[in-house]
């Protein structure tokens, strides 16, 4: 075994513990985050270094490193990057308690790496395990009414969910004998068509996992914590959520879903409409009640409901048509990129805002242009990408995992999904609208320090590249992609 | 009657239904941590079973379960620091009084 | 012969004043200086002058056509989307028509908004207006298309919105943004029926497959109706018209450039670049003609009673876009009926209705720039203000009064060559679109000459312009408009006399691809060889006696014949309640009293039942814990439809981001369903739990009966 593929985690888990260490000893809590963002650009750095190399494997087959694996976690190790960047406002209002803050990212961020590295039940559930553990303390860091019960719901559930998963673990490592998600598939390949047909046992497993998974990725009806966790949340985390965790989420379903139970035709075609189902009802709920919302988080929250369902549409795709391409995956990965700095951006741009304001609430947000140009700009233009218009990233994300949806025969429901950014538009420009037309509460200039502004003109950097220029980051998602046909 | 794997799945599977039951059912949010458990442990019946019967060379479920046995002790230490978390800010843990965030 | 990099900036020059403007210059310039419209006035010159070259290079190929490389844009899969440009001879008229146009209402500008506060912000939507008009007009892909068609509907918001704090001029941005989407939609479902039967999105290629026969049939059909859907959008044709008037609001060059010249005309140029398209469907060509023959009389019986300068110009555009598409309808249903149908023939059908277009750009921003500059004296566009202003705006009233006469299409005035055609190849095809659009022609020499006598001759009406300015405060007395923003008018004016002599030889028809050619003199007075000119003179020459007997002699009292015609002229100013109808019979009363009345009566009969069976079936089984969560959310479901019954809708913060209209009911249903849905999420730990297991419980009962 080698090590050195190891590398990128470990030394995320070392800076975690230095972190902690660290703050036993600095005065200027600042330095924290700077050593959190360098062992986070080391563990990219080695990351990268990788990226072109032969898929291999490491512990026994449990971790993969492929270019699946390393794009996952160059994407995480950027969610981490700007987080951190966006919280330094935010943590120097817990004083002695930023080393736990900073080391807790690491920490989530180490555990969703492992997410999608993992090929093997046992490390997908540490890896999700490590992840939810992380989070959750994150979710209930601030200490007051609201986030402390956001911590609860989210805790509870995910505990809830994590064992209806593992009981899905279980049953189809009944069913297979196996853990390794190549081993259940050649085993699922070589039983006759009639044992899977009528095998409640392994359906019932493909389908716990499902709502363990979909509870991650915020898929409808697995979704009701997501608006409650995200208004409570601190609000760096609340955008650390809606991109990191999801992304995890849809990395373990893409690892699991197209090498375990990617064929026979039949199991792969009950899934891929389950999904498609699923996406249907997403988006639809998602955009339809994020329409009267009042807080932004919330609104925030049922669309990152909705945009689970487009993303879901991919995972139709890939059900669907298994073998053909990897259009569905690839166009799935390039979602998440899109939909990464996007979300990221707005949800910057919010704290940005709130820091001054202290309110969320969308109408306080009326007549930023005046009061904050860059930051309303910014946020318009996160907006605009979330609609999915062109020239932003969101386009050419809805276009592609649009394209794969009619690409797989699915039309339905990629006409429902088009309805869903029509009405999507109106709550978002309702923000845009407010921004830009609406009477500023107050004169006083909204000023906001130079890490979040960095932050988000990376973010907006990125938004306007991924819409114009979406090629390079295509390519890196169909290499990605291609490695899911590996099978340690 | 010799106890045969459906027998350790039957028990297994009425274990996760009352965990399950008990967790939507109960208020207190210790006791609702409890039944999460008492599901998790379900599972643990179930995976040993699987392991003893399915394959009985290997101890890949046995593993596992040490790995979920991990795991969940984890999970019981940061939902207890949440749970008294909440009950320093809101004096109870009964979870119907816990909605300040809706609709 | 021009290079292929030089094209691209013809583009990319418009994108980068629109750069500089937006990123450097707004936000360290103060708003008194000129330098965003120097800027923007040099990089359009410059595209105006290589599109100038283009249109020289273009004309000296032997095929009309340049081939510029294109590249590859992006690869999704086994699709390859390919950036690249289409200079045919379509292409190269249009660049110099945008090109003009647009300079010249830049130099208007600054005069026209010279001291505004948002100075800088309306030089960087013009510029980046112009970039998208002309990436519409270059691209040589449907999705390429696609991708400008919105960003120009993008811009045209933004600059109907510029005065956002005034609400109408808000409303009316909204208002053109939503129901141009409404064509829009119908443009995006043809270019993916497209896509889905032919696997490209490249415009020559689709032209190659229709004009073959592989593309054909229904497909084709749908696929051009869609296609003309957009451009109805666009082109503000009936019944998507209501936008175009409101959008008035905005500043005028505004209207000049975007709703007169050259966004509206992308309705018709869209509709001449796939013509080859329409022309192997029967049904497309005749539903453009159709269409834009009841648009052109239409919009033109409006035009008769509005008492906003402006807006008579903005129905009067309406009414020639119509012109444009009838002349493009009848070409094709011409070319049908002659039975041979090449690519060439094809697109050089489409040379009649672009050479209206052509014309129309230059004389009818005349006409708006002229609407403008009277506004900058008077403070108003209402005419009955207004009055002698001949002799204190003689270069205004000179050039407005050539606009007008080219519009009325009188001899030899570019208007009246290119709706000559017009007529004539409609009276081959179509005799009652032909009677239509006749007596259009007597209308709309009436309308735009009842704007003349109104405004310039009499006396002046108005009161002192004083400080109640409708769109600037200035304290000015009636005067003439600065040089900056007489010449542009004066250029558009020679333009609008000599634009028509192009077609006199026939070469712009042996240009667009199919015509002989003759010499000028013939060209000239040899078409009143044919009675149809002379008909059409003579009903052009009535109908500006007409409105000299009523508005300028006061021959005929102009209330008298009002109350005659009283019934016509309330459904004209009314504008055929077409607004009312809108957002009163099809929004609030078939949506809201019929289909959301029936999907209530199916919620509380079906789903409230359901609802309560299972809650009772729950009840059993769950007796303690869960009695009380569900009961909550039935209560708080019922809640919401008493609330819905009372008041229609109610919502907490209506007030801060109404819409109107069809937007705002739309909206509202859609809302109501949200609020219902939303008291679900009732903040209970357990429901969610529940609401998990009953997912699961769903999801395996639909697998085991589906599966």
């Amino acid at each position: 075994m080698n090590l050195q593929l190891f590398i990128p985690e470990l030394t995320l888990a070392i800076f975690a513990i230095a972190v902690i260490l660290l703050d036993l000893f600095v005065q200027r809590k600042g330095v924290l985050a700077g050593v959190s963002v360098a062992g986070l650009v080391i563990s990219a750095g080695f990351t990268l270094t990788m990226w072109g190399s032969e898929p291999q494997t490491i512990f026994n087959n449990m971790l993969a490193v492929d270019s699946f694996a390393l794009f996952f976690k160059l994407l995480f190790t950027g969610i981490a990057i700007l987080v951190i960047l966006a919280s330094v406002d935010y943590a120097s209002k817990l004083t002695n308690l930023q080393g736990e803050y900073y080391a807790l990212v690491l920490l989530s961020v180490l555990g969703m790496m492992l997410m999608a590295a993992a090929t093997e039940l046992i490390s997908i559930y540490v890896a999700l395990g490590l992840t939810s553990l992380s989070l959750c303390a994150l979710v209930g860091f601030l200490k007051d009414s609201k986030s402390s019960e956001a911590a609860l719901k989210y805790f509870l559930l995910s505990a809830m969910v994590s064992a209806v998963l593992l009981f899905g673990m279980a049953l189809v490592f009944g069913v297979t004998g196996e853990t390794q998600l190549s081993k259940i598939a050649q085993v699922i390949q070589a039983m006759p068509l009639t044992n899977i047909t009528d095998n409640p046992a392994l359906v019932l497993g493909v389908v716990l996992l499902i709502v363990g998974f979909g509870f991650k990725i915020a898929a409808v009806p697995f979704h009701m914590w997501v608006p409650d966790v995200y208004e409570g949340a601190p609000t760096p985390i609340t955008a650390y959520l809606s991109v990191g965790s999801k992304a995890a989420g849809f990395a373990v379903i893409l690892r699991i879903f197209s090498s375990a139970f990617g064929l026979p035709e039949w199991l792969s075609l009950n899934w891929g409409m389950l999904f498609a189902v699923l996406a249907a009802i997403s988006m639809t709920l998602g955009n339809v009640v994020a329409l009267p919302q009042t807080n932004i988080k919330r609104m925030l929250g049922y669309s990152s409901i909705a945009q689970a369902g487009y993303l879901m549409v991919g995972l139709a795709t890939v059900g669907i048509l298994p073998t053909a391409d990897v259009l569905g995956q690839s166009a799935i990965l390039f979602f998440l990129a899109s939909y990464t700095v996007t979300n990221l951006g707005a949800f910057i741009a919010i704290i940005a805002i709130s820091n001054k304001t202290n309110s969320d609430l969308i109408q306080d947000f009326s007549g930023m242009i005046r009061r904050a140009p860059g930051l309303a700009l910014a946020l318009t233009l996160c907006l605009v990408s979330l609609i999915g218009m062109p020239p932003a990233a969101g386009f050419m994300a809805k276009f592609y995992i649009f394209s794969a949806g009619v690409h797989s025969g699915l039309l339905w429901l990629v006409i429902i999904a088009v309805l869903n950014s029509v009405i999507s538009a109106y709550y978002y420009l309702r923000v845009v609208k407010v921004m830009w037309f609406g009477e500023p509460t107050s004169t006083e200039k909204v000023f906001s320090s130079g890490a979040l502004r960095f932050s988000l003109f990376i973010t907006s950097i990125g938004v306007l590249l991924l819409g114009i220029l979406p090629g390079l980051v295509m390519k890196l998602t169909e290499a990605a992609s291609k490695m899911l046909a590996f099978l340690p | 009657m010799s106890v045969g794997l459906e027998h350790y799945l039957i028990l297994s599977a009425a274990l996760f239904s009352i965990g399950f039951y008990g967790a939507l059912a109960k208020k207190n949010a210790i006791i609702i941590l409890m039944c999460i458990e008492l599901m998790i442990n379900a599972v643990n019946i179930a995976m040993a079973a699987f392991s003893r019967y399915s394959v009985p060379v290997l101890l890949t479920g046995q593993v596992f379960i040490i790995f979920i046995i991990v795991v969940a002790a984890a999970e019981v230490a940061v939902g207890l620091a949440i749970i008294m978390n909440i009950y320093r800010s809101r004096e109870t843990t009964e979870t119907d009084k816990i909605d300040l965030m809706k609709w | 012969m021009i290079a292929s990099e030089l094209i691209w900036l013809i583009f990319l020059l418009p994108v980068f004043s629109f750069i500089i403007v937006s990123l450097f210059i707004r936000p360290s310039v103060k708003p008194t200086s000129k330098i965003a419209g120097y800027i923007t006035i040099t990089a359009i010159s410059a595209s105006l002058v290589l599109s100038l070259w283009t249109l020289l290079t273009v004309m000296a190929e032997p095929k009309h056509e340049l081939a510029v490389p294109d590249f590859s844009w992006l690869t999704v899969g086994d699709l390859t989307i390919r950036i690249g440009l289409m200079i045919d001879s379509l292409t190269a008229v249009m660049l110099v028509v945008v090109t003009v146009v647009s300079l010249m209402v830049q130099i208007y500008s600054q005069g026209y908004m010279h001291g505004d506060p948002g100075y800088h912000r309306y030089y960087a939507w013009m510029s980046l207006f112009t970039a998208s008009m002309l990436g519409v007009i270059m691209a040589n892909s449907l999705l390429l298309i696609f991708f400008f068609w919105e960003l120009v509907g993008l811009c045209s918001y933004l600059l109907i919105g510029f005065w956002f704090h005034r609400p109408a001029a808000a409303n009316a941005a909204k208002k053109a943004f939503v129901v141009t989407r409404l064509g829009d939609f119908g443009f995006l479902a043809a270019i993916l029926l497209l896509y889905t039967n032919t696997g490209t999105f490249n415009i020559p290629e689709l032209h190659e497959m229709a004009i073959t026969g592989v593309l054909a049939g229904t497909t084709l059909t749908w696929a051009a109706i869609g296609i003309f859907a957009g451009a109805i959008g666009k082109s503000a044709q009936f019944p998507l018209h209501v936008w175009l008037p409101d959008a008035m609001e905005g500043p005028t060059p505004v209207s000049a450039l975007i709703h007169a010249a050259t966004m509206v005309a992308a309705g018709v140029f869209l509709v001449a670049r796939t013509f080859p398209l329409f022309v192997n469907s029967a049904t497309a060509v005749t539903i453009v003609a159709v269409i834009g023959a009841f648009t052109a009389i239409f919009a033109a019986t409006m035009g008769l009673v509005m008492n906003d300068m402006k807006r008579v110009v903005a129905y009067s555009t309406i009414s020639q876009l119509g012109y444009m598409m009838l002349g493009l309808g009848a070409a094709g249903l011409a070319l049908r009926q002659e039975g041979h149908v090449t690519l060439e023939l094809a697109k050089a059908a489409a040379a009649i209705g672009i050479f209206h277009l052509f014309n129309h750009a230059f004389f009818k921003a005349l006409l708006f720039l002229g609407a403008g500059s009277v506004n900058h004296a008077t403070n108003t566009f209402d005419m009955r203000q207004m009055g002698g202003l001949r002799k204190v705006m003689p270069w205004t009233y000179a050039t407005f009064v050539i606009g007008a006469l080219s519009l009325a299409g009188i001899w030899p005035l570019s208007g009246f060559w290119s709706k000559d055609e017009i007529l004539a190849v409609t009276w081959d095809t179509q005799r009652v679109l032909f009677t239509l659009v006749m007596i259009t022609v007597l209308m709309t020499a009436f309308y735009i000459f009842r704007v003349v006598f109104l405004t310039f001759s009499g006396q002046y009406r108005g009161s002192d312009p004083g400080s109640h300015g409708q769109e600037h405060d200035h304290t000015t007395h009636l005067h003439e408009s600065s040089p900056v923003m007489v010449a542009p008018m004066v250029i558009l004016a020679i333009l609008a006399i000599i634009s028509g002599f192009w077609n006199i030889t026939g070469s712009f028809d042996a240009f667009m691809g199919h015509g002989e050619t003759r010499s000028f003199a013939s060209g000239l007075f040899g078409i009143f060889t044919h009675p149809l000119p002379w008909i059409a003179l003579l009903v052009a020459g009535l109908g500006i006696f007409l409105a000299y007997a009523i508005y300028g002699a006061k021959w005929l009292s102009a209330e008298r014949i009002g109350h005659i015609f009283r019934p016509l002229y309330i459904i004209f100013s009314r504008k055929y309640w077409f607004d009312e109808l809108y957002e009163n019979v099809i929004v609030k009363l078939i949506l809201l009293k019929w289909v959301f009345a029936a999907l209530e009566k199916i919620d509380t009969k079906v789903v409230d039942g359901a609802v309560n069976g299972l809650a009772n079936t729950v009840r059993t089984i769950y007796r303690i814990a869960l009695l009380n969560g569900i009961f909550d959310i039935l209560q708080r479901v019922d809640g919401t439809k008493i609330e819905k019954a009372n008041g229609v809708i109610k919502e907490p913060n209506k007030n801060w981001w109404q819409v109107d209209g069809i937007v705002n009911v739309m909206a509202n249903g859609v809302t109501a369903s949200g609020e219902a849905l939303k008291k679900t999420q009732t903040g209970q730990l357990q429901l969610y739990g529940l609401v998990i297991g009953l997912g699961v419980v769903a999801i395996i009962l639909v697998l085991y009966f589906a599966g």
